[in-house]
């Protein structure tokens, strides 16, 4: 494992997607028929859940997968996407909790077999896969939320995935899990700069998200700032601690000289 | 459709997708993308510091579908949301997926230097205002490219596909393409054009990238104008074939006409991947000839 | 729900079939990975994952536009498998005009002494410290099988998913979630298999090659659950659970 500072426990980056992921989605769920400004909490939720997969994939990438960050990225969404629409296929109030459990299964599967029958060997794989595919999911479902106004199936189906949506959201949120650590990658990458930057390119998410709405030109705006916002704050956030990290940050220059690099 | 309308929508979308490969593979030398990428980021740790744009942006296919899919998404909501015409969404959407591919370039360049600290590679901040409005340009082209050619496909040709579906999956492919061609040109011969021409990298080499340019430190921007020279217009003609003879076996012999029509097309298909086997197999036999061996054979000199 | 699985027993059946497909094909594409771009190794230059998506999804595009037009089952998986060939064929031919006109170096694998296609004699071709470069024959067909078995795998899973609903298959809502479901599923085929193989393999004649079955099990198994998911969920769409 590199020597990342390790400022938060991966029990308390689960608690914060878990809890703030399900916790958002379900006021979007319940506050939206009252205004549909409310769909902004989903995308609240989606943030929670891509910070805390963002730091699952810094987690395992640190064990060396041999195929590189971005696969795992996939993975994840690709599970999160199929469970996604089981859960909400299956309907009703629950659809979203059926739908992170079924993801944590399916991650658990496949951890499993990755370890036990590939062979991978990596302690942490099964905790990791599963963790991963239910961040994936809740970040789907936190979007879809905000961009069909409900999570009533037939409406997902026509206004995120006719529309191919879905795919923005996969790649956009699969982006915010695995670009933070694989862009900080390196043997002084830190965690807390990392994850800064997960909350930037969620912001990003969210933004793109807002646009694509289509629960009122009020749920667009709202969304739109609030987006806007996260993804400053986050931005001028991760320069700090980029600037606090790097060895020098110049304007311009030559190459550092002899002595220099002694 | 009319078959010959098909044939005048698919030479737009064939000139379409060789834009965009160019412009892929020229957007990932300029920001040192992926492969290539993997020797810029050794190179500091081999005591080599370097100025150039070291942008990790999780390889090339899921940079450009990222890229691809963000267009996609703003034109299809300025289509139908707003309800401007697909000329000015086609564009405004290539516009938000260049901004956004900047914020990822940006942190990228940052991040990783950032993280090598100890191996004493600073941050230029000039390269990042240099480099970054160029990554940006090309971003726009390649999305604005692939848009125009699932845009075509769904709404001129009929594909099942989303719009937004069908511009991730191309995104992604000619990410794919750009980064097992062009990429090639940028990381076995520019990055190392001060060993001898004809030799893949020797391991010993590692690391060792060129950093001192014709007069002054070399950049990514030098990098672009060489590998514009082949490796970009390559990477054109690449993906351009791939989109081209996919959609045109599928309009010579269409499948709507009947099951033999559609048989012959996965012949006509299966006709051009066994001739590109066989130059692939004639270029092999040339070079073989021409360049001849590195080492001599010792085991028959032994037994002469 | 319990109806929707038992009634399309044939669909999963045929969904697993095509995702472990999938999964066996990523094992023929020659893969390099960052050391072929740089000429250090054989193979194109690409991430595993990668490229065999980037194949199967040329195959899933050209099965859609079959299937949106003409059902029969063997043209549409052709269709698919075809669509992937030409696309690594067109890559891979570019891919070689650089290596040998702007690089300057012969196709070669450093794993075997001869082709096993063409005989050639391999190792006194392969540049000094380096594991091989370029796409010789025998990788060039390693990758069109690969790329066919992908092609057939994804066009399978496309086709067995249309067919689940009752919907028509010109419906535009159902072809975009199989085809969303498609690429999901894709993707997690393509990616266990990238865990057995552990970065760059060079085709067939690969000794890599021969752990092919790991895989195929694994991906066997987990499209196994997912296809029942899979087949739930586009079930669903046709108004009944």
């Amino acid at each position: 494992m590199s020597d990342a500072k390790n400022k938060y426990p991966p029990n308390t980056m689960l608690a914060l997607g878990v809890v703030g992921g399900l916790v958002g989605i379900y006021l979007a769920y319940f506050l939206a028929p009252i205004n549909h400004v409310f769909v902004f909490f989903g995308a609240l939720g989606a943030i929670c859940a891509s910070v805390w997969g963002a730091d699952v994939v810094r987690r395992v990438a640190s064990y060396g997968l041999g195929t590189g960050v971005p696969s795992i990225g996939m993975l994840a969404l690709g599970m999160g996407v199929i469970a996604t629409l089981f859960g909400l296929s299956i309907g009703g109030v629950a659809g979203p909790i059926i739908a992170f459990i079924t993801a944590c299964v399916i991650g658990a599967i496949i951890g499993i077999l990755a370890n036990k029958i590939i062979g991978m060997g990596i302690p942490i794989m099964e905790r990791a896969t599963t963790e991963i595919a239910g961040a994936g999911t809740l970040l789907i479902l936190g979007f879809s939320i905000v961009i069909a106004g409900s999570l009533d199936y037939v409406l997902v189906v026509k206004d995120v995935i006719a529309t191919g949506f879905i795919m923005m959201i996969y790649i956009a949120g699969g982006m915010a899990m695995l670009h933070p650590f694989n862009s900080n990658l390196g043997p002084d990458e830190m965690q807390d700069r990392s994850l800064s930057l997960a909350i930037e390119k969620a912001g990003i998410a969210m933004v793109l998200s807002g646009f694509a709405s289509v629960a009122g030109l009020g749920a667009i705006a709202v969304t739109m700032l609030i987006g806007i916002f996260i993804w400053y704050k986050g931005f001028n956030k991760y320069y700090s601690f980029v600037k606090r990290d790097a060895y020098k940050v110049l304007d311009t220059g030559m190459l550092p000289t002899e002595e220099e690099m002694q | 459709m009319e078959p010959l309308i098909s044939m005048g929508v698919l030479a737009l979308i064939g000139a379409a997708a060789t834009i965009a490969g160019a412009s892929e593979d020229l957007e990932s030398d300029v920001g040192s993308q992926s492969n290539a990428n993997s020797q810029i980021q050794l190179a500091p740790q081999m005591g080599y510091i370097h100025r150039y744009y070291n942008k990790a942006i999780a390889g090339e296919p899921v940079s450009n579908g990222m890229m691809c899919t963000i267009g996609a998404t703003g034109t299809l909501v300025l289509i139908k949301h707003f309800g401007m015409s697909p000329l000015f969404a086609l564009v405004i959407g290539a516009l938000i997926a260049a901004m956004v591919h900047g914020s990822y370039s940006v942190t990228a360049i940052m991040g990783r230097e950032a993280s090598q600290k100890r191996f004493k590679q600073p941050i230029y901040l000039d390269l990042i205002r240099s480099h970054t409005p160029v990554i940006m340009a090309f971003a726009f082209l390649t999305t604005f490219t692939v848009e125009i050619v699932s845009y075509l496909m769904v709404y001129a040709l009929a594909h099942p596909f989303p719009f937004v579906l069908l511009s991730f999956l191309w995104g992604v492919v000619v990410g794919s393409v750009g980064s097992a061609t062009g990429d090639v040109h940028l990381g076995s011969e520019r990055q190392f054009q001060q060993t001898e021409f004809g030799s893949g990298l020797n391991a010993s080499n590692s690391g060792n990238i060129v950093r001192k340019g014709e007069s002054g430190l070399r950049n990514g921007i030098d990098n672009l104008w060489f590998c514009s020279k082949f490796g970009g217009p390559m990477t054109g003609v690449a993906f351009g074939m791939v989109v081209f003879l996919g959609i045109w076996i599928l309009i010579v012999f269409d499948p709507a006409r009947g099951l033999k029509e559609g048989w012959l097309s996965n012949i006509l298909g299966f006709l051009i991947v066994v001739v590109l086997g066989i130059w692939n197999w004639h270029i092999e036999k040339e070079a073989r000839e021409k360049f001849g061996p590195y080492k001599e054979d010792k085991t028959e000199e032994v037994s002469a | 729900m319990i109806e929707l699985i038992t009634a399309n027993l044939i669909w999963i059946l045929a969904i697993v079939i095509g995702g472990t497909l999938i999964s066996q094909s990523v094992h023929f594409i020659p893969v390099g990975g960052a050391p072929a771009a740089m000429s250090q190794a054989t193979g194109i230059g690409t991430g595993t994952v990668m490229l065999a998506a980037g194949a199967g999804i040329a195959g899933i595009i050209a099965a859609g536009t079959v299937m949106a037009v003409n059902q029969n089952l063997p043209l549409v998986i052709a269709a698919g498998a075809v669509g992937s060939m030409v696309m690594l064929a067109a890559t891979m031919i570019v891919a070689t005009w650089i290596y040998v006109y702007g690089v300057g170096v012969i196709p070669v694998s450093a794993k075997v002494k001869y082709d096993p296609i063409t005989k050639y004699r391999q190792d006194l071709y392969v540049s000094q410290g380096t594991e091989g470069h370029g796409i010789p024959t025998v990788c060039f067909v390693s990758a069109t099988i690969g790329a066919a078995l992908g092609g057939l795998g994804g066009a399978l899973v496309y086709y067995a998913l249309m067919k689940v609903s009752t919907l028509p298959v010109t419906d535009l809502n159902l072809s975009a979630v199989v085809s969303t479901f498609t690429i999901g599923f894709f993707f997690i085929n393509s990616v266990i298999p990238s865990y057995n193989i552990g970065g760059t393999i060079e085709g067939f004649h690969d000794p890599k090659f021969k752990k092919w079955p790991k895989a195929a099990l694994a991906s066997f198994i987990a499209s196994i659950f997912c296809a029942i998911v899979a087949v739930v969920a586009v079930g669903s769409l046709g108004g009944g659970l």
